[in-house]
């Protein structure tokens, strides 16, 4: 229960903490496809209640990375990962982590929208009734979720029509609302915005804005303009390593690798 | 206009009348099939075939006994079918996706699907009723399970492996154990292609004579009794179609109406529980 007891004010962490906690972190990370070697000894710390982008050209395992931090690649054999994710100081790689537990407490959403195939209310309640949230709680978390993820107004009048009724950008947001209704720590987005049109894409950034008060997040993006809008801190990742990571703002203006800048200049990727 | 393209668009004529022509042809024999059902089954269709059991011949009676037997078989054969193909399927689609037992059951099941009933109703023989030492309604039902299981088993693995596995990673990352997103999730997501595929299934067996001659058998009389004997639509066709007396002859027809408006009601009801899956 300490996800619920957990302090959460956002006034702790407005920006005057030089050295935030490290809510996850990646000591000496390999990952394989097979005998492919995708992930190559990555080093890495994601900050508490800051927004930390990957960025690199397709197949540099960014996506990989973030599938690592919840165990979804556990689902297909062949897949496998060694080194140290510590989350709470626990290794979640080691033997015998409960996955549900893990995934109850790292959040995703897909690059597509995935809605379920239930009602609007429904799909938040799943994640709810999983939680064993009690039945008189129920109608005010899940409106609190469609809230936090910018839903409400536009869903507060159907929320028994299907979720798959809904538009794309729509789609993406009640699944982020679906995420966040649980209170995880960490909330995983792989290109959440790449499907979508720009007036959904700002939404979507928008709510990003608003949750990292009360939720460290990582997002996978291809889109430069985006992670320098969204994140506080940016991982650059080529061919599996893991190039420079650190404040956006420096990576931006003043990367310490040829590569990051030819990558954010558009040189290549 | 070039000699080339006159060829060509006479090629097309040509083939468009040629398969136009086949696509009518095959349309007008089933026409001409139901055609005649209708005209000598409904001539025999009246109150009594439903209230009356089979006749003996020259006499007045109906199909009753029949009909209850068929749909208490095929009721039973879907009740023990339904549940183990669609827990196969599952395992096939789901837990088991990547495994080699998975590979061998669909071979298998694959032979199963296609083997002719005859066989599954001798086998059903061997096991039940040789070993019993009669026949028996339970016996019929189980040679129309084993025709049941391989068409569910393959529509719930087709029908779930449509299921995105987005839509399963999405609800694996909320928490959700293998079971509840497998119930709640792709069942949902999958749920009119495996009702379809029951509904076929019933279709499939509600026809069927072979498993039924060495198993259920038939009996004139009206019963219930799932270790005795009982009739079957398809067997008392069967044996009255081939028999020289009017009487039983006219049933016969009546009979097969009643078997290919009920297959004829099914496919149309799996029609449109697919189409409703497409609306929504």
């Amino acid at each position: 229960m300490d996800t619920l007891t957990r302090d959460r004010n956002p006034l702790t962490f407005q920006g005057i903490d030089p050295a935030p906690k490290s809510r996850i972190s990646i000591r000496n990370l390999e990952f394989f496809y097979g005998a492919t070697r995708a992930l190559k000894g990555i080093d890495l710390e994601l900050p508490e209640n800051q927004v930390t982008a990957f960025i690199g050209p397709s197949g540099c395992g960014k996506s990989t990375l973030l599938r690592v931090l919840n165990r979804m690649y556990d689902l297909y054999p062949g897949q496998r990962a060694t080194g140290e994710v510590l989350l709470d100081g626990e290794n979640i790689l080691a033997k015998g982590t409960d996955l549900n537990r893990l995934r109850a407490k790292v959040g995703m959403v897909f690059q597509k929208p995935t809605p379920f195939p239930m009602t609007i209310h429904e799909n938040i309640a799943f994640g709810l009734r999983l939680m064993g949230v009690a039945k008189t709680e129920m109608e005010g978390r899940i409106e609190a979720a469609l809230r936090g993820a910018a839903l409400w107004e536009e869903v507060k009048d159907k929320l028994g029509s299907s979720g798959q009724s809904l538009s794309g950008g729509q789609q993406q947001r009640l699944c982020i609302a679906r995420t966040i209704a649980v209170e995880p720590e960490v909330i995983l987005l792989d290109e959440p915005a790449s499907a979508l049109d720009p007036i959904s894409t700002g939404k979507i950034e928008e709510t990003i804005h608003q949750l990292k008060a009360r939720f460290t997040i990582a997002i996978v993006t291809h889109n430069m303009q985006q992670a320098s809008r969204v994140s506080d801190r940016t991982a650059f990742m080529y061919l599996g390593d893991l190039i420079e990571a650190g404040e956006t703002a420096q990576i931006f203006t003043r990367p310490q690798h040829e590569r990051t800048s030819d990558y954010i200049t558009g040189r290549f990727g | 206009m070039s000699v080339r393209m006159t060829r060509r668009k006479l090629t097309n004529a040509l083939m468009m009348s040629l398969s136009t022509a086949a696509a009518g042809l095959g349309l007008l024999v089933l026409a001409l099939i139901l055609f005649h059902l209708v005209v000598k089954g409904a001539g025999a269709l009246n109150l009594a075939v439903f209230t009356q059991d089979t006749p003996a011949p020259n006499a007045v009676g109906g199909l009753r006994n029949a009909i209850v037997g068929s749909l208490i078989m095929s009721a039973m054969a879907v009740l023990i079918g339904t549940p183990i193909g669609i827990l196969a399927g599952t395992y096939m689609a789901e837990y088991g996706r990547f495994s080699r037992l998975s590979t061998v059951i669909r071979f298998v099941n694959d032979i199963l699907l296609s083997a002719p009933s005859i066989i599954v109703g001798l086998f059903v023989y061997q096991v039940l009723v040789a070993t019993l030492g009669h026949f028996s309604a339970l016996a019929g039902a189980v040679a129309l399970a084993i025709l049941v299981i391989p068409t569910v088993v393959r529509t719930t693995e087709d029908m779930l492996r449509l299921v995105p596995d987005q839509l399963r990673e999405a609800g694996l990352a909320m928490g959700a154990p293998r079971w509840i997103v497998i119930r709640q999730i792709a069942y949902k997501a999958a749920r009119a292609g495996m009702v379809t595929g029951v509904l076929l299934a019933i279709a499939r067996i509600s026809g069927e004579t072979a498993p039924l001659l060495f198993t259920a058998l038939s009996n004139n009389f009206f019963s219930l009794n799932l270790s005795a004997p009982m009739a079957s639509l398809p067997i008392t066709i069967f044996q009255f179609a081939l028999s020289p007396y009017d009487n039983w002859q006219a049933l016969a027809w009546a009979g097969a109406l009643l078997i290919t408006v009920a297959v004829l009601a099914l496919s149309i009801l799996a029609r449109l529980v697919t189409s409703q899956k497409d609306k929504s």
